[in-house]
Parts: C-alpha cells; sequence; structure tokens
C-alpha cells in the first residue's frame, strides 16, 4: 500500500511552506502496539450493542435503505473521504462483504487526525507547560538561570511525527478491511461514477464523506489571514497574534498561543463567545481567560487587514482603532468541502453553505448517495460521525438498520481551564420546560491546586440543570482542567437517566473537584428565596 | 460565601444539608446498604432505630427557645451532645446537630479538621501535585519547550506553603463551629461514664456522646522501629530524603512512594505480601505496579523489615527478611493506621472495643452504650472523609432532627492519587466473580499509551480502563481506572453506577474526543469474547 507521504499532505499546509520540509521522514515500522492511541479507532468485533444506535426504525422514519443488488458496477460502494466517517463506513461495509474503495485527496484521517482534534489537543498539552513552570515554584521546585523557552519547530516536528503514525494506522486498517484506496481528488460525473485525479470508477452506492475546511469572509486583506488549518504548521511561534471568531476552535488556538506566550488578542463580532454553550460557562471561561492574560474582545469585528514592510499586519477595527500583530488567525466557522466535488451532476441537491441535506439513514436526495461526517451539517464531531458512518454501513450492508441519535452528546472544549458539556444548557432547558420547571445547581471556586500557586484564571466552575418534574438532570457543564474527561462519565450519567437524588446520593471523591457535582445543595432559586427572606428581615 | 467558594474540598463540609439522602431509611428500602455496615464483623446485629428521647428534647428545646424561652436548665446534663474530635465526622455532626438545636460541645486535641486537613487527604493532595512537576520539566521538551536547568527542590518551601494552606483551612473550621453555636474544648477528652466526659481536668455531662477521635498511624514493633516515621512526620520533613524506604502495601505508602519518587528521591517501596493495594481490583494492582516500576520505583513484594539500623551518617540500613540490606535516609511505614481508642476511658463508660481498638456500632452509629455514638475511622467502617461526614450527617439528622437515616455503603467511589492515579467504584472483578458467578461476570478492559503520552514516550504512563458487567442484568457493577485525572473521573462514574447505568447504556454514550475517558463508551469485546475468539482462531489453525 502507498506509504504516506507528506509531500500529498502538504493540501494542508499554507501556501508559503507547502513543499517545505518541515517533516519528511516516513516510517516503515508498523504499528504493532495496538495499545498505543488511538484505540478508538481500532477493529473491533461489531456486536449488538454499537454506539450512535435507535431502537428498530419506527414508522415515522424514511423507508430503511437496502443494499443495491445490481453488481455490473466497479465497486458496491465508493466512499469519497478518508476521514473519520469515510473510514469507518468503509471499513464496516466491507466487513460486511461489500467490495468498497475510497478516495482521498489529503492525508488519512481527515480533519481530526490531521488538522483537528489530535494536533489541536497536543498543542494544548504542550501549551500547558508554561503555568507547570511558574506553579511549580510554589510547590518547592526552583528554576534557576533563564525562563524555559520555545523552540516551536520541535513541537511541529514531534506533532507530525505523531500524526503520520496515526496515518499510516489508518492505511492499514483500511488494507486489512480490504479496502481500495484511491489517491487523489474525487468528483460526480454521474449518479453512478466519479471522477478521481482522471480515472473514472463506477459504484452502485456512494457515500459522501468530505468533511468541512475553515471559510474564511472575504474582507480588504483577506488573503493575509490564515485558518486553523496553517496554524497546526506554522514555522515560528508568533510573537503577537489576532485570533478571530467565536467558537471553540479560536478559543483554544487563543489558549494554546497564550499557553506558549503569544501576546494574545481575540476578536469576536457578538456580545459573547461560545454561541450555543451554557451562559455561565461562557461568562466563567471568558472571565479566566481574561484573567490570564487574554485581551478579549467582543463586539468586535475587523474591516481590513494591511501587511506592513517588516512582516507584521495591522488589522483594523470596523469602530476604529487598530492592532498590529504577527498573525492573523481566522476560525469564524467551517463549510462543507463541496465545491469542487460537482455534485449536481449526480442531481444531489445542496443546502446552506454547501452542506449536503441527508435524512435519519444519511440519504441524500437521490437514493444510492448518502452523506455522513461534517459535511452533512449536522454534528461536527469526530465519534458522530464514526456513529453516522458505523450506521450507515450497519443499515445498507450489515442487515441491521440503525440510525444516529444526538441526544445527550457530551463534548469538550480544549480551552484552559477546559469546557466539558453534555445536555441541555440553561436557556435550552428553560424554554422546553419554562422557567418554574427548572431548577440551577452551580458553583464557582478556586481549586485545591490553586490555592498555594494562587494564579488567577483558574477558578472552575460546575453546573447541573434538573427537571423539577421528575428530578432528571438535565444538563452538565463544567470548566475544569480535566473536563473532556469527566464530562464523557457524565454523559454516561445522563444516559442512565441520573436524577438530583442520584447526584446526592453519591459519595465524594475527596480531594477532587468533581465532588462538588454530588454536593450541589442549594438551587440557585432556593438561594434567591433565602436572600429576599432576609432583605425582608 | 468567600471562605466556600475558595476552596473546594470545603464545600462538603461546609454543606448545610444532608450527603444522605433526604428520605429515612425506614420509608424505602433503596437505602438499606447492601454491601454495607451491617455486613461488616464490627457491626451488631440488627440494629432499630435509636430511642431518640435526645432528639425529641433537642428538637422541643428548639421549638421552645425560638418561641422566646430560654434553652438553658431544660435538661440535667451540661449538653446535649459533647462530640469528642473535631475532624471531619466530628465536625459535620457537631454542626448539624447544633443546626437543630442541640447544645453541643467538641473536644479537640490537636488542629481542627482531623487526619483529613492536617496530615491527610488535602496535604497529600498537594504533595501529589508538586511532584507531578519533575515529569512535566522533562515531558516539556518534546512539546517544544527548552528548560535550561533541571529545576531542583526546596522541599521547606513545600513544607511551608502547604502548612500555610492548612493553617487556612484550620481557621475555616474553626469559624464554622463557632458560627453553628458550636462550643470548642482544646484538650484530650476522656470518657468517664456513658453520660461523662472530662476535658484537661474539668468534667462535662452530655445525654448524647459521639465519639470521632479518628485513627493514626500503626507501626509493627521491631528491632529499630524507632527510627522510623509515618505518613504523620512525612508531612513535617525538615528535608527531601535522597533515599527512601516504604513499608507497606496501602494506599497511603503507593501515593507517598509516587511523591517521593516524582520530587526526584530514590525510592524503594517494599510489601509482604504477594502485590500491592489489596481490596482493590487485580489487573488495577498489577497495572499500577507496572508503572510504578517503569518510572523507576523499586517496588518490591514479597518481602518484610527485619530491622533498622541508624548510621554514623544519619543515614538507615534496614534489613530485610531475606537478609539483605537497603540503605536510605528515610524510613517510612505506612503498615496501617488503627483507631485512637486507648487513653479514651470507653471502658469506664462501658462501651467496647474490637481487635484492633475499633469500636463497632450498628447502622446508626450507635455503640453498646445506648448514650454513645460513633463515627468515621474510629469505627473502622469506611475511612474515608466523605463517608465520615456522611455519617456523622446521619447521625445529627437521626438523633436531632427525628430524621432517622443512615450512610449507603455501596457504590462509593475513591481515588488512589499515586501517578497514574487510580479511581475505583464498585465491585472488584473477584468480589463479582464470588458475587455471581464467573458465568454472570463479563469483563472489559483496555490498557493504552494515552495520546500526551505518545509524544513524550515517557516510561509508566499507561493508563487502564476496565468495566465489570453482570451479564444476566447488563448492569455495570464496577469501574476501574489508572488515568492521571482518575479522581475527577471515578466521581462521575460512581454517579452513573448509582443510577444503574447498564453495560448498553455506556455504549450508547457518545465519545467525547480526544479523551482517555472515551476508551469506557468504546469497550467492545469482553475479555470472555476475546479469549473464544482465540480459541476459535487456535482451532481453526489447527485444522487447517
Amino acid at each position: 500500500m502507498a506509504r504516506t507521504e507528506w509531500v500529498k499532505a502538504s493540501i494542508w499546509m499554507p501556501p508559503s511552506i507547502r513543499g517545505a520540509s518541515i517533516h519528511r521522514t516516513v516510517s516503515n515500522t508498523p504499528s504493532s502496539a495496538t495499545d498505543e492511541y488511538p484505540r478508538f479507532l481500532l477493529p473491533w468485533v461489531p456486536l449488538p450493542a454499537l454506539p450512535l444506535v435507535s431502537s428498530p426504525p419506527s414508522s415515522t422514519m424514511a423507508p430503511v435503505p437496502k443494499a443495491p443488488t445490481e453488481t455490473s458496477y466497479d465497486y458496491d460502494l465508493f466512499v469519497i473521504g478518508a476521514g473519520s466517517g469515510g473510514v469507518r463506513a468503509s471499513r464496516i461495509a466491507a466487513g460486511h462483504g461489500a467490495r468498497v474503495a475510497v478516495a482521498e485527496e489529503g492525508p488519512l484521517g481527515g480533519t481530526c487526525v490531521n488538522v483537528g482534534c489530535v494536533p489541536k489537543k497536543l498543542f494544548s498539552y504542550g501549551s500547558h507547560y508554561r503555568h507547570d513552570f511558574t506553579d511549580a515554584v510554589k510547590y518547592g521546585w526552583v528554576l534557576s538561570g533563564e525562563p524555559p523557552t520555545v523552540d516551536w519547530g520541535v513541537l511541529v516536528a514531534n506533532k507530525n511525527a505523531e500524526i503520520e503514525r496515526l496515518n499510516g494506522v489508518y492505511g492499514r486498517m483500511l488494507e486489512k478491511a480490504g479496502v481500495t484506496l484511491l489517491r487523489g481528488t474525487a468528483k460526480f460525473v454521474d449518479p453512478h461514477t466519479v471522477e478521481v485525479d482522471g480515472r473514472r470508477v463506477t459504484a452502485a452506492t456512494i457515500l459522501i464523506a468530505v468533511g468541512g475546511t475553515p471559510f474564511v469572509p472575504s474582507f480588504p486583506g483577506s488573503e493575509h489571514a490564515i485558518t486553523s488549518n496553517e496554524a497546526f504548521y506554522l514555522p515560528s511561534l508568533p510573537r503577537r497574534v489576532l485570533l478571530v471568531g467565536g467558537g471553540y476552535i479560536s478559543v483554544e488556538f487563543a489558549n494554546v498561543f497564550h499557553g506558549y506566550g503569544s501576546e494574545v488578542t481575540q476578536a469576536y463580532r457578538g456580545e459573547l463567545f461560545l454561541r450555543g454553550f451554557d451562559k455561565d460557562v461562557r461568562t466563567h471561561l471568558a472571565d479566566q481567560m481574561r484573567e490570564r492574560g487574554i485581551d478579549l474582545r467582543f463586539n468586535t469585528d475587523v474591516e481590513s487587514v494591511v501587511k506592513n514592510d517588516d512582516g507584521s499586519f495591522t488589522a483594523t477595527w470596523k469602530g476604529g482603532g487598530t492592532l498590529t500583530v504577527d498573525l492573523v488567525m481566522y476560525a469564524t466557522g467551517r463549510n462543507p468541502m463541496t465545491d469542487k466535488l460537482n455534485v449536481d451532476a449526480a442531481g444531489v441537491k445542496r443546502g446552506k453553505g454547501g452542506c449536503v441535506p441527508v435524512d435519519e439513514w444519511s440519504r441524500t436526495n437521490v437514493d444510492h448517495i448518502y452523506a455522513v461526517g461534517d459535511v452533512t451539517d449536522r454534528m461536527a464531531l469526530t465519534p458522530v460521525a464514526l456513529g453516522e458512518g458505523h450506521c450507515f454501513a450497519d443499515t445498507v450492508y450489515g442487515g441491521r438498520p440503525r440510525s444516529p441519535k444526538y441526544d445527550n452528546i457530551p463534548t469538550a472544549v480544549f480551552s484552559h481551564p477546559a469546557i466539558g458539556t453534555v445536555g441541555m444548557t440553561e436557556a435550552e432547558a428553560v424554554a422546553e420546560y419554562g422557567e418554574d420547571g427548572v431548577d440551577v445547581f452551580k458553583s464557582d471556586f478556586k481549586p485545591l491546586r490553586h490555592t498555594l500557586t494562587g494564579r488567577s484564571g483558574e477558578r472552575e466552575f460546575m453546573k447541573l440543570l434538573v427537571r423539577r418534574s421528575d428530578d432528571v438532570v438535565v444538563g452538565v457543564h463544567l470548566v475544569q482542567e480535566a473536563a473532556g474527561e469527566m464530562i464523557q462519565l457524565a454523559g454516561v450519567a445522563l444516559k442512565a437517566g441520573a436524577t438530583k437524588a442520584v447526584f446526592d446520593s453519591t459519595i465524594g471523591v475527596h480531594p477532587t473537584s468533581a465532588e462538588e457535582l454530588v454536593t450541589l445543595r442549594t438551587s440557585e432559586r432556593a438561594k434567591a428565596a433565602a436572600a429576599a427572606k432576609e432583605a425582608k428581615a | 460565601m468567600a471562605s466556600t467558594s475558595a476552596f473546594v474540598s470545603i464545600a462538603p463540609v461546609l454543606a448545610k444539608l444532608p450527603l444522605c439522602r433526604a428520605s429515612s431509611v425506614l420509608r424505602t428500602s433503596v437505602f438499606t446498604p447492601v454491601r454495607a455496615a451491617p455486613s461488616s464483623r464490627h457491626v451488631r446485629a440488627a440494629p432499630s432505630v435509636p430511642q431518640r428521647g435526645a432528639a425529641q428534647r433537642g428538637a422541643n428545646r428548639w421549638a421552645t427557645t425560638m418561641a422566646g424561652g430560654g434553652a438553658n436548665g431544660s435538661s440535667k446534663y451540661d449538653y446535649d451532645l459533647f462530640v469528642i474530635g473535631a475532624g471531619s465526622g466530628g465536625v459535620r455532626a457537631s454542626r448539624i446537630a447544633a443546626g437543630h438545636g442541640a447544645r453541643v460541645a467538641v473536644a479537640e486535641e490537636a488542629a481542627l479538621g482531623g487526619t483529613c486537613v492536617n496530615v491527610g487527604c488535602v496535604p497529600k493532595k498537594l504533595f501529589s501535585y508538586g511532584s507531578h512537576y519533575s515529569h512535566d520539566f522533562a515531558d516539556a521538551a518534546k512539546y517544544g519547550w527548552s528548560v535550561p536547568e533541571m529545576p531542583t527542590v526546596d522541599w521547606p518551601t513545600l513544607i511551608a506553603n502547604k502548612n500555610a494552606e492548612i493553617l487556612r483551612l484550620n481557621g475555616i473550621y474553626g469559624r464554622m463551629l463557632e458560627n453553628a453555636g458550636v462550643e470548642l474544648k482544646v484538650g484530650a477528652a476522656t470518657l468517664t461514664g456513658p453520660h461523662s466526659v472530662e476535658v484537661n481536668g474539668v468534667a462535662h455531662t452530655a445525654e448524647t456522646i459521639l465519639v470521632a477521635v479518628g485513627g493514626e498511624p500503626f507501626v509493627p514493633t521491631f528491632p529499630g522501629s524507632e527510627h522510623v516515621i509515618t505518613s504523620n512526620e512525612a508531612f513535617f520533613l525538615e528535608s527531601l530524603p535522597r533515599r527512601v524506604l516504604i513499608a507497606g502495601g496501602g494506599y497511603i505508602a503507593v501515593e507517598f512512594a509516587c511523591i517521593f519518587h516524582g520530587y526526584g528521591s530514590q525510592v524503594t517501596q517494599l510489601y509482604r505480601g504477594d502485590l500491592f493495594l489489596r481490596g482493590f481490583d487485580h489487573d488495577v494492582r498489577t497495572h499500577l505496579a507496572g508503572e510504578m516500576t517503569d518510572r523507576g520505583i523499586d517496588v518490591r513484594f514479597n518481602t518484610d523489615v527485619k530491622a533498622v539500623v541508624k548510621n554514623a551518617d544519619g543515614s538507615f540500613t534496614t534489613t530485610l527478611k531475606d537478609g539483605s540490606t537497603v540503605e536510605t535516609d528515610v524510613v517510612m511505614f505506612a503498615t496501617g493506621r488503627k483507631p485512637k481508642t486507648s487513653e479514651l476511658g470507653l471502658e469506664a463508660a462501658g462501651v467496647t472495643t474490637g481487635k484492633s481498638g475499633e469500636i463497632p456500632v450498628d447502622d446508626f452509629s450507635q455503640t453498646n452504650v445506648p448514650s454513645i455514638y460513633a463515627v468515621g475511622d474510629v469505627t473502622d467502617r469506611v475511612a474515608l472523609t466523605p463517608v465520615a461526614i456522611a455519617e456523622g450527617h446521619c447521625f445529627a439528622d437521626t438523633l436531632f432532627d427525628n430524621n432517622p437515616r443512615s450512610p449507603n455503603y455501596e457504590y462509593i467511589p475513591s481515588a488512589v492519587f499515586s501517578q497514574p492515579a487510580i479511581g475505583t467504584c464498585g465491585l472488584t472483578e473477584e468480589q463479582a466473580v464470588a458475587q455471581f458467578g464467573e458465568d454472570d461476570v463479563d469483563v472489559f478492559k483496555s490498557a493504552f499509551r494515552p495520546l500526551k503520552h505518545t509524544l513524550t514516550q515517557r516510561p509508566g504512563e499507561r493508563e487502564l480502563m476496565k468495566l465489570i458487567v453482570r451479564r444476566s442484568t447488563d448492569v455495570v457493577v464496577g469501574v476501574h481506572v489508572v488515568q492521571s485525572a482518575a479522581g475527577e473521573l471515578i466521581q462521575l462514574a460512581g454517579v452513573a453506577l448509582k443510577a444503574g447505568v447498564t453495560k448498553k447504556l455506556f455504549d450508547s454514550t457518545i465519545g467525547v474526543h480526544p479523551t482517555s475517558a472515551e476508551e469506557l463508551v468504546t469497550l467492545r469485546q469482553s475479555e470472555r469474547a476475546k479469549a473464544e475468539a482465540a480459541a476459535a482462531a487456535e482451532a481453526k489453525k489447527a485444522t487447517a
């Protein structure tokens, strides 16, 4: 099988460094360690209980799709895109006996592995250390001599090596599953024909799993702005960074650059970043980031960017005023990557922003063409794409119709501190059950570790939303350094229908931050009532 | 609430409402402990709800007080409740009882807050935090950082900062008692009868007495045993020992081995049994032993200390059972804790004690003497701070709020702050097999190198995730993890287990990517299925 070459991977790199030899060593060593990360990708024996699975199809759903019996095509299934969803669908379909090919123009693994979750988390880990060096002093460590410095090239090279290992893992997974890999950009020729770099291939069923790509609006100087794609391959750490955007990617990068020592300004045109997250979480994180020294500017947008003679950039705000930085990064949203696909040739309709609308079986308006993952504009999360791809393959090729479920999906933002969230926000719960139908429990505190360091920007936050009619916890929201790990299990508890009484009956683990969640005794309603009573007296 | 928000760990202590469910054990059988106190050897059979004369009077008195009458003089005792020991359990019981209107005094001979605050959970966790940084300095290099000189340790700074923090917590405890109207008697208390106590030569009487004196480290006697320190002293060492020998296989020994190692000491841990951390899941024990060894801790099992000799240079030479010797600068014993009951005057009051001095109690924490109760480590039930707090709270509600309740010991999550840390909740594999039979237990597990350490490749950082499932019901009866954030993670796993979560529900939960915890929701193949698949493949190979 063709090895993953970073020459090809350069599709992710910015023009300035494309082709540059940042990291081109290709290791031939097979990953004998099946216990290395990412174990969640490794083949397993499919069992009846799969994730994201609803009960058998109900009458309200679209008719269950079946695999076409036509065998005159080159393949039973042609998958466009070897990211999380595409690879999972390919492997599972092949496991069910289908003849499968997958086309990929970039490195294997898609956004998650190459320019998403994985490198982002690595950068996030790395950006913690600056605080560790400071905090360690209060714990008795003596750092003499010069303060630690950053060699950005080392970080990027090590990150690239790890990702290349993962690319290899993906390649071997496809190979083992008997999936044919076609390197190149795929586009539709007709409903059953796809062309990959000039080569035409036919298939009974086609799955679109091309994912998304960062979107930068057009404005004077927008060509100077980089996106997260390029941020993962920067040749050096910028001294000053302007981040534009209020989504989680923008927030994560603000924390990454700040942690590595850049002077960071994050601008967002709305009133408060992280729209869609619980309001308390948003304000809490904004406070912590400001305390750490990140310059957050809301209700602020960029009018233009000019490149200066010294290589720096000066951004002019819409309301006037300027800011000079060494890097302007836009994280203002992502668009489905359907532009080059020529879906019109297949009669596939596109929706807002170029996404491909699908039904609960991930089927497009064309019966034999499906789509999973970020391109469908459902929930742009790796594990969701995996679930969608798996459900698709089981439905069409496994004789086990199943469709994804999107309730109580736990997610994390790897900010400092991190966010963990599952279920409804307070606003959603109030909208659904009315203000009288929701009890809010919350706590905001300085964690034990930082009673010693005294470092600001480390306060944590825990919040439970309880449906009063039946005491069921309908939302958990955390700001805590291990929020990602915690919220995973909170997700399990919510799936199990945990009530507030169950939370309260759980003995605390001492001393942890999480024990706050089982010792939240007084609701905000009760606190307000007590305060009102006191004010009266 | 400024003080409460300053430090999370105090929150459960400060909480004004019960840790135990706001329903009575009498009303619903849900609260009957399954693996609970009654099954313990320490507990007298057939507990009944205590005669709540005191409680009733307490409640009535409260009513009288509210009506404008004085509280004093209506009882023949000085106090409604006299608590011996101002640790986690004693303080909680005092405050809640006082809140219910009882006249309460608490005696404490040492610093407020007991073991947890002074020589337990809190300083231990701080030391644990501090001991991580050496790895951070090393790991940072792979993430692009250059640390010009390897940092050194100034141990007195750690001790001073830790002491300052604990002093702050002592103050919080003092103010909590004061605000609750609890009288604090500073000094060692001795029981002189079922209703009488003496502190510093002053006699006090009380309708009810609560013994909450806790426990202390136990060191066996052997030649040179006077040279060894315990965890009590370890928190106040003047300098970081270059070489440390730790004897014992419990979680305290394990935690200190990791702490000293993290701060740069050369650590030998020895335990006389086959494998440390008895009572924990076997896979967890072997996994952690492997990781600690990989980190460079010299972990030795099936060995024991015969004698310790102090050398002229101040170091110690320890002779082991096999005749070999180990030379270190500190010898620390963490070979168990025993209840602090020897000088309590329990005999005078007629309170019986168990083999190690523990006080047996019933579900309602009542001893064999009806007016005397005991909570926390002194009862040797589950020696954990939150459990002592729950016991103290339940006791106070039962006696002084006419609301009988007893702690539920099922699915108590707990953590060991080793490196990596352990989180555990529910049954171990061995317990599950014993309880349900091998055919009714499915085991799912995964050991792996976490994402963070794919870059560092540092040994001793592999993690473990394990689920124990009862096959007949699909209910998850045990969760065991070895992971850097295991303490935080297992707290939520505890909630899920309390909610009766099934394996299917774990599987239906979407992963949080990329985390270690997502392993727990993507464990597809049981050990049984793996073995069957391997056997089938083997059989196929044989026929081919």
